[in-house]
């Protein structure tokens, strides 16, 4: 590492190309803060997914300045795709080596300035389709959009399309305010990492602004679920509006094709989900709101490998993503903590906690801190361990009962997303981490499905997705959400 | 680099030939170690001794007060380190400037983590130390008070006489940084009772690696390095001979040049902040008048601090700059902070120091490159509406 800056730096500050605004810019991006020292903005002219004008300012050191000016230098003019390939070691090149030791930040800080300038591009562009979803089915070609969540999984998923010689653009959505150096999948120092991973792989990266539409479809979806005695699905709220829209809505600008994610789970004739040859990884139960167009369109690659691989396929690569830990948490809740998080989104009373014959037990602090199923927190101890059977929000009681009031033999679903044809749902999965167990399948005049289960199954809440499977286990027929216990 | 205007003499200053030309007899042929009995070691000795006699004579101390050091810095640990922990062991408390060079600050706080209670001295927006505040800090257990006694990056000359006649009322030590002041503002410690100062060389057309502390008989500090005993014990190593020979002409020099070294500083300085104050958004730092006669400190508003310096660099003149800038973010002086200058503005300064070689002309260039540099860096900056 040099203790001082090359010709090339100094030239850049003394001269630099494209300093200042382009009037009505197709996008904007600053990054960086006063109180830190170093802020750079990009402004961007787009027309036809090429980068017309470039212009960008900085307030910051020598290394700020230089690597804005070169990294203006080396877009203007390009294809949005190629302007997104260009890696802090693309700028370092440009700059004539390697910068000073502890200067490395500003690559850092003017390529995510001009990301942040796409990125505002894409809102633009997008209008509502960003917060109401679309669907199209894509134009064929060998061309992928990859989604980047700057795990092991979505690396590898890149890493494998781009060997199995696709042309990849990969993409990490912002999804909510996370909290900064957290486990979550969603702060923007994961941004920043995924960003740096695609740009190791050689691939062009881009970030799209989902907060609003991951707001609306997401998380008030899943308050308010506690709110109505609901037990939500985030992850299955997010892949039946948010990430395979975004996806495919990218790969539509720059005129890509497929969308991919990494999870474990394949695409079969149909088209539907097929099990990946992981099952303890299996993701089908997640996916199955994913609209059929979008699943045309849709690969993923690690259905066909056991995650054991896939961490070696990482580490032989040398991707630095090899060893990071497994995301459990849900997103937005890094601290795990979720009533917490809900009761800060929401107002709630204290109310009775009652029997199954309505036999006032004893008191609870509110219907929110409840789901079906649960056995800890319920505050009333009898002869057998009570199980929270049923939350009833209008009246603000929680109903207790033993294990076996849990049992359930009949699920209604509703709002469902088929991809083959009810006569072939001879299984149901109700919870997560679960077995499917047989069942035969009646549907309603009103739409919904009555699940007729061959064994009783426990702790099946409202708002839990149902998924049906073939004979065989080994397709998805589709999905729904809960309706209710029917009997 | 041979025709870069120099401009950064707070930083270190250019060696006089007259200085260089006294160090080249004890650089090159035989030579003996000071502490020897023959010849040689006498010889080398006495030009020690005729060194200490010119150090005195600048500061107005005896011979025997001054000892030499490798610089100020380490003149600084001696007296700082030393006097608090040669302290009866009741007194662990010590009194320290928030304006203080990192060579005291740092001592300070190593004192805290060796237990010593700091009281750190607020300044005003000037980087002036409050006299009631420092009397007030004063306790019966107090080791030590270090204040330094002109500021080196915003050039404030503090009341050092009025602050060690306080200790002295108190029978507190009293330690001065003189390293900026030395050769540009008269001192006398038979008329100042410091107990220890500063000094360095390079900073006054000497050599670099060299520097003197003043000790007042009567103070003997616990020494930081142990070995043969040299300088009275209080720094064992064979002594720099070349650079203490140095030292003591550059401070002969200083004090037969001062007045008129300091009234050409002064003009040149003058001239520089005229001419930067008229730019907008250009402000002083330090205090307007009791300044070092050198020293110009500016907030340059909307531009990074290593930006405008190494914009002024390519066209040709060397300046300083307040702040570093590494990964992740920029640190701010504690000087700038202590004077209740914003992050911001922290991170917006440049300090431009004269010297006695600087001419009138260099300073016209360097006010046009300086209206450039920041016109230009401004058009660039995101945080400079203008």
């Amino acid at each position: 590492m040099p203790d001082r800056y090359t010709p090339q730096v100094i030239e850049h500050l003394v001269r630099p190309r494209n300093a200042g605004e382009v009037p009505d810019p197709s996008g904007s991006g600053e990054s960086g803060h006063e109180a830190c020292g170093d802020v750079a903005s990009f402004t961007v002219g787009i027309s036809d997914n090429v980068l017309e004008e470039v212009r960008y300012k900085a307030y910051g050191c020598a290394a700020c300045v230089a690597a804005g000016s070169a990294l203006s230098e080396m877009v203007e003019g390009k294809h949005l795709v190629e302007a997104a390939r260009v890696s802090k070691t693309d700028i370092e090149v440009a700059l004539g080596g390697p910068l000073p030791v502890g200067k490395e930040h500003a690559l850092t800080l003017v390529l995510d300035a001009l990301h942040k300038a796409f990125e505002d591009h894409w809102n633009r562009t997008a209008g509502e389709m960003l917060l109401n979803g679309a669907k199209t089915r894509g134009n064929g070609g060998r061309s992928v959009v990859a989604a980047m969540s700057g795990g092991v999984d979505s690396a590898v998923t890149a890493l494998l399309l781009k060997e199995a010689g696709y042309d990849v653009a990969t993409v990490t959505f912002r999804l909510h305010d996370g909290e900064r150096g957290s486990r979550s999948c969603c702060s923007p120092d994961t941004v920043l990492f995924a960003r740096d991973t695609a740009h190791r792989m050689g691939l062009p990266h881009f970030t799209l602004n989902l907060k609003e539409l991951f707001d609306k479809r997401v998380m008030q979806d899943f308050v308010g679920s506690y709110k109505e005695g609901r037990t939500p699905n985030p992850c299955v709220a997010c892949n039946a509006h948010v990430k395979f829209h975004a996806s495919a809505f990218l790969a539509d600008e720059i005129g890509y094709h497929h969308v991919a994610t990494g999870h474990y789970a394949r695409v079969e004739d149909g088209p539907t989900l097929g099990r990946p040859v992981d099952e303890s990884k299996d993701q089908t139960y997640v996916l199955w709101p994913v609209p059929q167009e979008l699943l045309a369109r849709t690969v993923f690659p690690l259905g066909e490998y056991r995650k054991t691989e896939v961490r070696a396929i990482a580490e032989e690569r040398g991707l630095a993503v090899a060893y990071t830990p497994e995301s459990q948490d849900i997103c937005f809740i890094p601290d795990g903590n979720y009533r917490g998080f809900v009761r800060k989104k929401v107002a709630t009373e204290p109310g009775d906690v009652v029997d199954g014959q309505g036999q006032v037990l004893g008191r609870h602090g509110g219907v929110v801190d409840f789901t079906v199923g649960q056995r800890r927190g319920i505050g009333v101890s009898g002869p057998t361990p009570l199980y929270v059977t049923e939350v009833r929000p209008s009246s603000g009681q929680v109903v207790v009962g033993r294990k076996r009031d849990l049992e359930v033999r009949e699920v209604a679903v509703r709002d469902l997303n088929l991809f083959l044809d009810s006569g072939d749902a001879a299984r149901v999965q109700v919870r997560y981490n679960s077995q499917p167990v047989s069942c035969t399948v009646e549907e309603t005049t009103d739409g919904e499905w009555i699940a007729h289960l061959n064994e009783p199954v426990v702790g099946v809440a409202p708002g839990q997705s149902a998924v049906f499977y073939t004979e065989d286990g080994s397709r998805v027929v589709g999905g729904g959400v809960v309706a209710r216990r029917a009997a | 680099m041979t025709d870069l205007v120099y401009l950064d003499n707070a930083a270190t200053t250019t060696l006089d030939p007259l200085v260089l030309e006294s160090m080249l007899p004890h650089l090159g042929g035989r030579r003996g170690n000071p502490s020897s009995l023959h010849a040689l070691g006498s010889a080398a000795r006495d030009a020690v001794e005729e060194a200490r006699v010119s150090v005195a004579a600048l500061i107005g101390a005896r011979p025997e007060e001054v000892l030499f050091s490798s610089g100020g810095t380490e003149s600084d640990a001696i007296a700082v380190l030393g006097l608090a922990r040669s302290a009866p062991p009741d007194k662990r408390h010590v009194v320290v400037s928030s304006v203080e060079h990192a060579a005291v600050r740092e001592d300070a706080m190593r004192l805290e983590r060796e237990g010593f209670e700091v009281s750190w001295i607020g300044v005003d927006g000037d980087g002036l130390i409050d006299p009631d505040e420092f009397t007030a800090a004063l306790r019966p257990d107090t080791a030590l008070a270090a204040i330094i006694w002109a500021n080196n990056e915003v050039g404030t000359v503090e009341p050092v006489r009025e602050l060690a006649h306080q200790c002295l009322e108190s029978g507190i030590p009293f330690h001065t940084d003189a390293v900026q002041a030395a050769g540009r503002v008269p001192i006398d410690v038979s008329e100042v009772p410091v107990s220890t100062l500063a000094m360095s060389a390079h900073k006054l057309y000497g050599p670099q690696g060299v520097g003197a502390l003043y000790v007042r008989d009567g103070y003997s500090p616990e020494p930081i390095v142990y070995g043969g005993g040299q300088e009275k014990g209080l720094r064992s190593g064979t002594q720099n001979v070349a650079g203490i020979v140095g030292l003591g002409r550059a401070a002969e020099l200083a004090r037969e040049e001062m007045d008129e070294r300091v009234a050409q500083e002064r003009t040149l300085r003058d001239r520089i902040l005229a001419g930067a104050e008229a730019l907008p958004n250009v402000t002083l730092n330090g205090h307007r008048e009791r300044r070092l006669s050198n020293n110009v400190h500016l907030t340059v508003s909307g531009v990074e601090a290593e930006s405008l310096v190494l914009f002024l660099d390519s066209l040709g003149y060397a300046v300083g700059s307040g702040s570093a800038c590494s990964s992740g973010g920029h640190k701010a002086s504690p000087v700038l902070l202590a004077m209740g200058r914003s992050e911001r503005d922290a991170f917006s300064v440049v300090r431009i120091t004269v010297g006695k070689d600087n001419t009138a002309e260099e300073v016209e260039g360097f006010l046009a490159a300086f209206g450039t540099a920041v016109a230009q860096l401004r058009e660039l900056s995101p945080l400079y509406a203008g």
